[in-house]
């Protein structure tokens, strides 16, 4: 199924000729096309339980330690923020890790993205050579967890004297596997073959046409990878806990050097996880409607 | 071409920007002045007391800047220290090492600088003799300048005492538990009276109590030339089946060492005694701050200590060979070390300082101790350091200690092994982490 | 997630009159640009993918200290020794066991959103995203707040459980309960995102089929289970293998669960990953490290050629199916 067949996605049944009021039965439980109280009461739980924790966060992170002990836990931020916030600038370089997370993860997301897409349309649309094993080779090696070299990895870094320096953390995260393979299966649908041949005729190299008709067409997909990529590498976190230091951190291990250094100041810890989640939040409310479609658009996709 | 070209170039240039950025330092020696600022960075672990002296060492030393970083226990700072030795950087320009995993740091001691090269031997009759001894490696060369030692008495709750009708004066208590010749015996044989009474538990758990028996023997789980000597030690299982069968009868508490449910354990009468090497004190002052309980909680610290005399712990700072500044941490070293601030960070962190001046100082001003039902801590712990000497830590001292006996003793806490058995569950541990690593 | 690869249409070599120089150099270009075109990345990965991979093995036939370096070749000695390691075992046993109680719990909480998402519903964005929030919540603030959430006295379960008079819950010392907290940690984070996905696959299910079913008389709950299910089936199997792959690699949740001892004094909620850490960076074990990195990554392998002979067993099955018109119907769209 592909990407652009949108036409498979069910048109919002246009409700003319409203009814003055509903059955009690049918505004509870819905009928076949308006959903009913039932519904969207559900939905609020759901809402309230992806919310909670994280607004708990909040309230115990303006608090002190003692809102951890209640009974009932309050529902509403107390007038500690700010300071618990100075608590955790004093601890951890914030804003270093922050600039540390957001250079990594944006360097890493413009190769991936970069280098998938070369790839992914060579092996959609370019006839070699070894096309097809090649790209099972690729699709194979989408299971190795990068976790699993970090010892090689970490005696190269050390031999080349990386360790520290976030380049160390950059550098083995430069191209993924399902990058390419994602590229490829959104690529192998969207350009006709017949769109490159007339490039072709027209007397186009492969570099334009790869560049004025794979390219502008590769562009949802590349937004999708894009979001998917900065996501993976702002969530590292064994990576970067071996190979940098404390000086020097990412946003991940920063936080955990909080709730390190600061073990018994439960609501400053908890601070630092609500300053370090703002980051994602901000790009959530901004991206929020894109990543949704990424994600649904690439699961069918996959 | 050209096009193509583009995004990969400006990938790798971005890149080498951003490792050039982050990479350049100086590599200078020179001292740090306005003109010439010196960042230095500290690595210190649990609590050490060490704001304020940052503060005011910063203030003394324009252009000086620390930059301090706390990790929360001396397990985590071990693995972080050899994480960051392996990977051959990332180690702070000041590293605190623990008394425990020194014997691991020795087999490395040539990546520490040999702080003779500083001014060592100009300060070394500064601390007590064994303490100095214990920083300095095989060839002679100082790698650390000791901070703090661990001298133990008994920290123990006076409310609790005087509600299982046994004497809560610290004078009484010491007098109780037999003074200078004060036994395990004794003391556990007070616990089970208490247990009987009260139906309580005695101590927080067993792993602590392990630990100051061990370290108050001669030889711990080395013998001085480095050898193992744990599984055909019969004196040592014997204390370790005396410790068991205390366990047996419901004396632990099996509270969450380095936990205590945040600090709670502490206040709500979960336990009596509680095992205090000096720098316990500040761990049991954090943890009841972070619990929001003071003084009313009813500790109390007394000058005696079941066994005789007996040091846990303690610490070091050194500085690693990678240091850019080895010149101004060394300093920085040395200051904070030194007596007079021994005796502010002893007053910051409730630990017991390694020079004798300080501890001199300590046990003549005998400065009431809030927490602690204003006892003269300081003093006690002065008394509490006569007849201490070091005992040979081997190299994995440490791991014995925290991976081996720790939960092999947790199992017996838990109730779900006896005294043999856990013993048993350590030698294979032992032979698992230590022997066949 | 059945990889179908379709081969590139054959490309007609360009006609019209064009010099022999240039016509050879547009022969170089399309010979070579693929090629080009693939080659960072192949070589990249080569650099940063395969290269540890075989450096690892080569590592794990060796003692090999942190610190201290190569040491001598031991042939399949760390091999041995870690399938005789009670503890190796044991990660494996705890990561299936978290491993499960994510992902079933996972699929059917997402399953359940999804229906109820996938429904004719006002403000469909804003649903959508307040079910993805947690997503945006990293594994270490996840791991962070959790695990104060799951303190086991004070804690705020806890907390609210003795309001009702239930004894506190041994979150971090009882396996089962560690599991089940990190294992919500897990469920937490992905649970919405899995369920867009399924929204994904459930929208594309024709809606006439429903209306016909409709109009035979299925009901709603009938509709879901003979209809929307089955139709559905690949995507739960996309959903399930990638749900595995990330459950035998968490490492940050039980890492910060306890911080003093990975994965509890008792290793009870110890993973694999977090014991290769272990492995390496506390007991400095590098040869036996890499052993049990190996051995991971061959489960992977092994997990992921199972997954993927039941995902072609099923789909088989299903377009074997004699007479499920809306099944049927689905699978032809979908090709």
């Amino acid at each position: 199924m592909s990407l652009l067949e949108k036409g498979t996605a069910r048109k919002d049944s246009p409700v003319s000729g409203r009814p003055a009021r509903r059955p009690l039965r049918q505004r509870i439980f819905g009928n076949g096309l308006k959903p009913g109280y039932l519904t969207y009461g559900l939905l609020l739980a759901f809402f309230l339980g992806s919310s909670y924790p994280l607004w708990w966060s909040v309230v115990v992170g303006s608090r002190t330690n003692e809102a951890l002990g209640l009974d009932w836990p309050p529902l509403l931020p107390g007038g500690n923020f700010w300071n618990n916030v100075s608590e955790v600038f004093d601890t951890i370089p914030f804003w270093t890790a922050l600039w540390n997370s957001i250079l990594i993860s944006t360097i890493i997301t413009v190769s991936v993205v970069t280098f998938s897409t070369l790839a992914g349309y060579a092996f959609a649309k370019l006839r070699f050579r070894g096309n097809t094993v090649l790209m099972v080779a690729v699709v194979a090696t989408m299971a190795i967890p990068t976790q699993l070299g970090i010892i090689p990895l970490f005696m190269v870094m050390r031999t080349l004297g990386w360790t520290g320096e976030i380049g160390a953390v950059i550098i083995p995260s430069l191209v993924t596997a399902f990058g390419v393979f994602f590229m490829r299966q959104y690529l192998v649908d969207v350009i006709p073959d017949e769109l490159i041949e007339s490039a072709r005729m027209d007397g186009a190299n492969m570099i334009r046409t790869f560049w004025h008709v794979a390219l502008p067409a590769a562009k949802p997909a590349m937004a999708i990878l894009s979001l998917f990529t900065f996501m993976m590498a702002w969530t590292d976190f064994l990576w970067p806990l071996l190979v940098l230091t404390a000086g020097n951190p990412t946003l991940q291990t920063a936080l955990s050097q909080l709730s390190s250094a600061r073990y018994v100041d439960y609501s400053v810890v908890l601070t630092g996880a609500v300053l370090a989640t703002i980051p994602l939040l901000v790009l959530f409310a901004a991206a929020g409607k894109q990543l949704i479609s990424g994600i649904m658009q690439g699961a069918v996709k996959g | 071409m050209k096009n193509f070209r583009f995004p990969a170039a400006a990938i790798a240039g971005a890149a080498a920007v951003a490792l050039l950025a982050s990479g350049c330092g100086g590599g200078d020696q020179e001292a740090a002045s306005p003109d010439n600022p010196v960042e230095l960075s500290v690595t210190t672990f649990g609590t050490f007391g060490y704001d304020d002296l940052y503060a005011e060492y910063e203030d003394a030393n324009p252009g000086i800047k620390i930059n301090p970083n706390n990790i929360d226990r001396g397990e985590n700072a071990r693995t972080d220290a050899f994480t960051k030795l392996s990977a051959g950087s990332g180690l702070s320009d000041v590293v605190a090492i623990e008394e425990g995993w020194l014997g691991s740091i020795m087999e490395v001691s040539d990546q520490f600088v040999d702080l003779n090269e500083y001014g060592a031997e100009d300060i070394k009759d500064n601390w007590v003799d064994w303490k100095f001894k214990q920083g300095t490696d095989s060839e002679g060369r100082v790698i650390g300048y000791g901070t703090d030692i661990g001298p133990q008495g008994l920290c123990y709750n006076g409310k609790l005492f005087e509600d299982a009708g046994l004497p809560s004066d610290r004078e009484a208590v010491a007098e109780l538990f037999g003074g200078d010749d004060a036994t395990w015996d004794k003391y556990f044989e007070i616990g089970r009276q208490y247990h009987d009474k009260t139906g309580l538990a005695w101590y927080d758990q067993s792993g602590f109590v392990w630990n100051s028996m061990v370290n108050q023997m001669e030889e711990g789980y080395y013998t001085p030339d480095g050898e193992l000597n744990i599984e055909d030690n019969a004196a040592m299982k014997e204390q370790f089946m005396q410790l068991a069968a205390g366990t047996e009868a419901g004396l632990s508490a099996n509270e969450k060492k380095w936990d205590w449910g945040k600090g709670k354990a502490f206040a709500d009468g979960s336990f009596a005694t509680f095992v205090c090497p000096g720098w316990m004190l500040g761990t049991i002052q954090t943890q009841m701050e972070s619990a929001g309980a003071g003084p009313e909680a009813g500790w109390d610290f007394a000058d005696v200590f079941p066994g005789g005399a007996s040091n846990w712990g303690g610490a070091f700072l050194s500085v690693p060979e990678t240091s850019e500044h080895k010149e101004e941490a060394a300093k920085l070293a040395a200051w904070l070390t030194a007596p007079e601030q021994q005796v502010k960070q002893s007053a910051a962190a409730n630990n017991f300082p390694s020079t004798v001046e300080a501890q001199e100082q300590l046990a003549a001003e005998a400065a009431p101790n809030e927490l602690f039902n204003n006892a003269p801590t300081g003093a006690i712990l002065a008394s509490r350091a006569e007849g201490v000497t070091a005992q040979f830590k081997g190299p994995e001292d440490s791991v014995i200690q925290d991976k081996v006996f720790s939960p092999a003793l947790g199992q017996l806490d838990a109730g779900t092994t006896d005294g043999e058995g856990s013993w048993n569950e350590a030698m294979k541990l032992l032979n698992e982490l230590v022997v066949n690593n | 997630m059945t990889v179908t690869l379709k081969r590139p249409a054959p490309a007609a070599p360009p006609t019209g009159a064009v010099s022999p120089f240039r016509h050879r150099l547009s022969a170089w270009d399309q010979k070579f640009s693929p090629y080009l075109y693939i080659s960072p990345f192949f070589l990249l990965f080569a650099l940063v993918g395969l290269f540890p991979l075989l450096y690892t093995f080569w590592v794990s036939l060796h003692d090999w200290h942190l610190l201290k370096g190569q040491g001598e070749f031991v042939g399949l000695a760390n091999f041995t020794n870690v399938l005789q390691d009670r503890f190796f075992w044991n990660s494996l046993g705890n990561t299936m066991s978290i491993f499960l109680l994510s992902a079933i719990p996972q699929l059917i909480g997402a399953l359940f959103i999804a229906a109820v998402l996938d429904q004719n519903l006002r403000a469909k964005t804003f649903w959508r995203m307040s079910v993805l929030l947690p997503y945006v919540v990293t594994p270490v603030a996840v791991a962070v707040i959790f695990t104060n959430m799951f303190g086991e006295d004070p804690g705020l379960i806890n907390n609210l459980l003795g309001n009702f008079g239930i004894e506190p819950i041994k979150w971090r010392t009882d396996t089962l309960p560690s599991h089940i907290a990190i294992a919500t940690m897990v469920n937490w984070r992905w649970t919405g995102y899995n369920a867009l996905i399924l929204l994904a696959a459930m929208q594309a299910v024709p809606r006439d089929i429903y209306e016909s079913a409709a109009l035979d008389g299925a009901g709603a709950f009938r509709r879901f289970f003979s209809i929307t299910l089955p139709s559905i089936r690949p995507t739960m199997i996309f959903v399930i293998i990638t749900s595995t792959i990330g459950g035998l690699q968490i490492f940050a949740e039980p890492r910060l669960f306890d911080p003093t001892d990975p994965g509890g004094p008792q290793r009870n909620f110890q993973t694999t990953v977090l014991y290769l850490w272990e492995m390496g960076f506390q007991r400095n074990n590098f040869g036996k490290a890499s052993a049990i990195a190996w051995l991971l990554f061959l489960i992977i392998v092994i997990i992921g050629l199972i997954n993927f002979s039941l995902s072609r067993k099923i789909a088989s099955a299903d377009t074997k199916k004699p007479g499920n018109r809306a099944q049927r119907r689905a699978e032809g769209k979908r090709k």
